[in-house]
């Protein structure tokens, strides 16, 4: 509250007061009191003013110093009618339920645009759902009539069903720590079921898949993981030069298991590379027309994030290597032991 | 004696494929046709494993299961599209044995069925395949004919099994990569080749020559 600005308000009581001052005086000097003693009234009644002025002015100051600071620590600044003392003054009530009011609408809004975000991913998760039974007839149907018009439509179907996958993590991130299960998980099997999602696309292009030693074991959700690594080996496919390679290693150090999967593709630009995480960011390889959705990564760091796993991204120009690092606390070996 | 399987799926293509797929591996097949009736329709087809579904019309894949669960012991394998832990710790803890998404990976689920029921112990699995004298023996990797025998890498026997499950057939050399692939071994279509004729070489060596034949333009057969 700036001083100059209260002074303004109060401008109708001063003047008042400077007329009353006004009055007496003129009063005073009728009726031949002497000067000095009208003079020390008029001194006496201005200070009173001075100072009654003064005090309301920093009480005010400090009760409404009081309600901005509990306003900023509040995250949600809406409910600070919730936690504020009901004043007293008769026009700040009215503010005061002016704010109530506000208040409830607020939280009546949020409460329907929650209900609806919530309805909506239910509607997209059941969608996903009920999208893998045609998917899964499809590839029964395929696989039971091989042949090489078939083993297309397979990779198609793969491709189909990462993009199901993708929105239904998408969907899911927001709450992934009620769909986590950490428990032990062979790196090795994740690994191979997640190159087997990609079996056909990996034989289109001519992928040669190298396993070097991934013996290991790691505590983490295991379907997270392996949806992690399907957006990795996607992108190995879709960015993938002349004789393809994919290579995944784990190493182990102290405290951390790392697990890189290398590629001799395309690669990224270093002016992209700090930035592929990013939700929406295609980079050099998006213009080049790779029709990139700038989602994959996002979720992949996402994901990372609240497992607990880091995750970098490496590449020399051709070729990108991303390490997933899996951390393995003293707890963890603790247990193991 | 065929192993039985019974399924329990309400999506009439899945149901008929899964029948063409599993029958095509060896097992007899039934499926459960009235969703009022799949316990005494269990009872009656009495099959050594059963692939249950959770979304069902009327009963849940889970009430079935812990029904099934109240008098027999026999292999369950859930398969599903929903895949929330919830579900799968659900299946768990009713009982069932696997756990299995849609859209599934065939060679998963027909290797999880295989072990199984191997594991129930009613059906050992023959570890030794026979064809025109030559054993392959699956167990040490080796192949013998007339006395001798020759030491098989992996990718060596998982190619000659093939041939061997498929024999007197052609497989075309897509087939036998997919086979592979199933078997997490990445080959691409040149090292294949490398491969088959290192093992004609090895085959030649104990007296086995031109056993693998090659088709133009179709595959291999034995």
């Amino acid at each position: 509250m700036s001083g100059k600005q209260y002074l303004k308000n109060q401008l109708p009581v001063i003047l008042i007061n400077l007329l009353g001052m006004l009055a007496l005086a003129l009063f005073l000097t009728a009726s031949d009191n002497p000067f000095p003693a009208v003079l020390f009234i008029l001194t006496v009644w201005s200070m009173v003013l001075v100072l009654s002025l003064l005090i309301f002015y920093f009480s005010r100051k400090k009760y409404l110093n009081k309600l901005l600071d509990m306003a900023e620590q509040l995250e949600e600044r809406y409910l600070l009618p919730e936690i504020m003392q009901v004043p007293e003054k008769a026009d700040e009530q009215v503010f005061y339920q002016i704010m109530k009011m506000a208040e409830k609408s607020m939280l009546e809004q949020i409460g329907k645009v929650q209900r609806e975000r919530r309805e909506y991913k239910e509607y997209i998760e059941q969608w996903i759902h009920e999208v893998k039974t045609p998917i899964t007839a499809m590839k029964l149907l395929c696989e039971n009539n091989r042949s090489s018009f078939s083993r297309e439509v397979l990779a198609e179907l793969e491709m189909i069903n990462q993009y199901t996958e993708q929105a239904l993590y998408y969907a899911r991130s927001e709450h992934a720590e009620k769909d986590y299960f950490v428990h032990e998980v062979s790196l090795c099997n994740v690994v191979h079921s997640a190159i087997a999602d990609y079996k056909y696309l990996l034989r289109q292009s001519n992928m040669t898949v190298q396993i070097g030693d991934i013996e290991s074991r790691v505590y983490t959700d295991e379907k997270w993981v392996r949806f992690i690594l399907n957006q990795i080996i996607g992108n190995a496919i879709k960015y993938h030069t002349e004789q393809p390679v994919l290579h995944f290693e784990a190493t182990k150090t102290n405290d951390k298991i790392v697990l890189s999967i290398r590629d001799n593709g395309i690669g990224i630009s270093k002016s992209d590379l700090p930035r592929i995480f990013e939700k929406g960011f295609t980079g050099q390889n998006g213009r080049n027309g790779k029709n990139s959705t700038g989602i994959g990564l996002y979720l992949c760091k996402r994901l990372c994030d609240k497992l607990g796993i880091g995750i970098t991204a490496d590449s020399e120009n051709r070729g990108t290597t991303i390490s997933l690092i899996f951390q393995m606390n003293d707890f963890i070996i603790g247990v193991q032991d | 004696m065929k192993r039985k399987i019974l399924i329990i799926e309400d999506d009439f293509t899945i149901q008929t494929q899964l029948k063409t797929l599993l029958s095509g591996n060896g097992y007899e097949v039934f499926a459960v046709t009235d969703f009022s009736q799949t316990i005494e329709q269990l009872k009656e087809a009495a099959p050594h494993l059963v692939i249950l579904d959770i979304k069902l019309p009327g009963n849940s894949g889970f009430e079935i299961c812990s029904q099934i669960r109240a008098f027999s012991d026999i292999p369950i394998v859930f398969v599903t599209s929903s895949n929330t832990d919830m579900d799968e710790l659900n299946s768990i803890m009713l009982g069932g044995d696997a756990f299995i998404t849609k859209p599934y990976n065939l060679a998963i689920l027909l290797a999880k069925i295989a072990a199984l029921l191997k594991k129930a112990g009613r059906f050992p699995q023959t570890e030794i395949l026979i064809w025109k004298d030559a054993a392959l023996h699956l167990e040490s990797s080796r192949i013998e004919y007339k006395g001798q025998t020759a030491e098989l890498t992996k990718n060596e026997l998982k190619i000659l099994y093939c041939l061997f499950k498929n024999a007197g057939k052609i497989c075309s050399r897509n087939d036998i990569v997919d086979f592979l692939w199933d078997n997490q071994l990445y080959v691409d279509d040149n090292a294949l080749s490398v491969n088959i004729t290192r093992i004609r070489d090895k085959l030649a060596a104990i007296g086995l020559v031109d056993f693998i034949k090659t088709k133009h333009r179709q595959g291999y057969t034995l």
